[in-house]
């Protein structure tokens, strides 16, 4: 659970004072949008590694532990990716040019050249973007994201909808936790599987029925405060020289490198 | 009377049609008064404070503000609406429901945004409310990360930055610490000076002597059991004790075991 909470409510690396935490999040996640498309359809390697230099770069400009980064970006890899690309390294999957062939259990598996080239695009690819979708998502703090939606002219309800899901999300972990803590201190830590899954069945239950009460709330607090359907809210971006130099600077690599 | 701001005549009002929680309310309340709702829990504090800021509505009987009837329909009416929320404000007993914005300054500005106020007003109010309420340094919090006691303070920013001429608070001072219970009751009585009617709801009988001139006292049956000046009803033990607001207190003063009911008015004098 506190894991949970760290990863997901933790603002601690948007808060310090980096080039990344710096920027415009309209211009940052502008420019990383660009960024993940030249990602998405370069077929070049070498490409592949300057993108993901510069998302290391932009690690070390930003304040984040280089340890912490590649570990958060990493562990996905092989969840991800590595399941889908081991079968094409191999001749079966990817017929090609012969590099090597492996003999388990007496079969003989062939990797090709062509397997090795895909496999490694593919790996190098889905690293890549996850390397920039993590340090935007880390270096922004949550509800700037939010807002940056807009500029995707996503509709204003929808974008506060999503806000109020976020907010209220870390309310109904803290009551879950509440609760799991409150059943655990009065049935101890071993109970048969039956009770348990009715404990569970009844925490389902009630907390929903704190949703739906909260539901009902939240909304009267709304129209207490003049709430007549169509929220607003204060623009609060500043773009100053330096997003403009960042801007220009990714639109620079984006074109001479497509 | 032309200053009469809320009027209710034997207003009934039940959640869901089966569950009553006002049964005959009677009660009128004119502009700059202070008046404290008081009464054990689910007594129908809260759900009249919700009526006064037109959230619910009569099942029976009939309620004014400002001289016209309030009924559902005529929240229909967009202008009645927004008069009626830049003049009505209220806070929330429970603060996790006010506070629905992902930031706290959002949540504060978000009042004044949907009834229009400019927006150089709008910073302007911000700067002297967050300087009044010490909030500079919580403005960019999320509020999931604030205390409890930091939560009820942004609520109530959020609800003094309409400026509404009247204040509707439930149980304001609910789990805070002494400094910020008085915090909160010297902004009150400030706000009452300047002309604003102030009515709160409260279990916390320390406070109610200094913001109110009139004190009405809710029964279980849902319904207005006694209404009168502070110092008359705080002084009524057996009216308190009937209705779950004192207890019988022991504790010691100069090694002298000392018993009475655990009352809020000159107890120390009197016995």
């Amino acid at each position: 659970m506190s894991f949970f909470k760290e990863s997901v409510f933790s603002d601690e690396y948007a808060s310090r004072n980096g080039f990344l935490q710096s920027l415009d999040p309209r211009i940052k996640t502008a420019t990383f949008l660009l960024f993940l498309i030249q990602i998405l359809f370069t077929k070049n390697i070498f490409i592949l590694l300057c993108l993901y230099a510069v998302s290391i770069l932009l690690t070390c400009f930003s304040k984040i532990r280089l340890g912490f980064f590649l570990k958060r970006t990493w562990v996905f890899i092989p969840l991800f990716s590595l399941f889908i690309a081991i079968p094409a390294l191999f001749s079966i999957v990817t017929p090609g040019e012969p590099l090597t062939t492996l003999k388990i259990a007496g079969i003989a598996l062939t990797i090709t050249r062509q397997g090795l080239s895909g496999a490694t695009l593919f790996v190098m690819r889905v690293i890549t973007s996850v390397s920039f979708v993590v340090l935007l998502s880390i270096t922004t703090k949550h509800f700037e994201l939010l807002r940056v939606l807009r500029i995707f002219r996503i509709p204003q309800v929808f974008v506060m909808t999503l806000g109020m899901c976020y907010r209220y999300i870390f309310l109904f972990v803290e009551i879950l936790e509440n609760t799991h803590l409150a059943v655990k201190s009065r049935v101890g830590t071993r109970i048969h599987h039956k009770r348990g899954r009715r404990i569970v069945a009844s925490n389902i239950a009630s907390l929903w029925q704190r949703s739906y009460q909260l539901n009902e709330d939240v909304y009267r607090a709304m129209l207490s405060r003049g709430y007549n359907g169509e929220p607003l809210i204060l623009n609060q971006f500043k773009t100053g020289l330096r997003d403009y130099l960042w801007l220009l600077c990714a639109l620079t690599i984006f074109i001479t490198i497509r | 009377m032309n200053n009469l701001i809320f009027e209710l005549k034997n207003v009934h009002f039940s959640y869901l049609g089966k569950f009553p929680a006002l049964s005959g309310v009677d009660i009128s309340i004119q502009q700059g008064e202070k008046i404290t709702v008081i009464g054990a829990n689910g007594s129908g504090k809260s759900t009249l404070l919700h009526m006064l800021d037109g959230l619910i509505f009569p099942d029976r009987g009939t309620m004014k503000a400002f001289g016209e009837e309030i009924k559902e329909s005529v929240f229909n009416d967009e202008n009645f609406s927004r008069n009626f929320r830049k003049k009505v404000g209220l806070v929330f007993q429970n603060p996790d429901v006010q506070l629905f914005c992902p930031t706290a300054k959002e949540d504060i500005i978000f009042g004044p945004l949907q009834l229009g106020m400019e927006r150089e007003e709008i910073e302007k109010r911000l700067e002297e409310l967050t300087g009044t309420l010490n909030l500079r340094n919580l403005l960019d919090r999320p509020p999931h990360q604030l205390s409890v006691g930091e939560k009820r303070k942004v609520a109530l920013a959020s609800t003094l930055i309409i400026n509404p001429d009247i204040l509707l608070l439930d149980e304001p001072t609910a789990g805070l610490d002494p400094l910020t219970t008085r915090h909160i009751i010297d902004l009150l009585i400030q706000a009452n000076n300047s002309g604003k009617t102030i009515i709160t709801s409260t279990h916390d009988l320390h406070i109610v002597e200094e913001i109110s001139d009139v004190v009405y006292v809710f029964g279980q049956g849902k319904t207005i059991v006694k209404s009168g000046k502070p110092e008359e009803i705080l002084g009524d033990d057996r009216l308190l004790h009937d209705h779950n607001l004192i207890h019988i207190h022991s504790h010691r003063h100069k090694n002298k075991t000392h018993i009475h009911p655990h009352s809020h008015l000159h107890h120390h004098i009197e016995t």
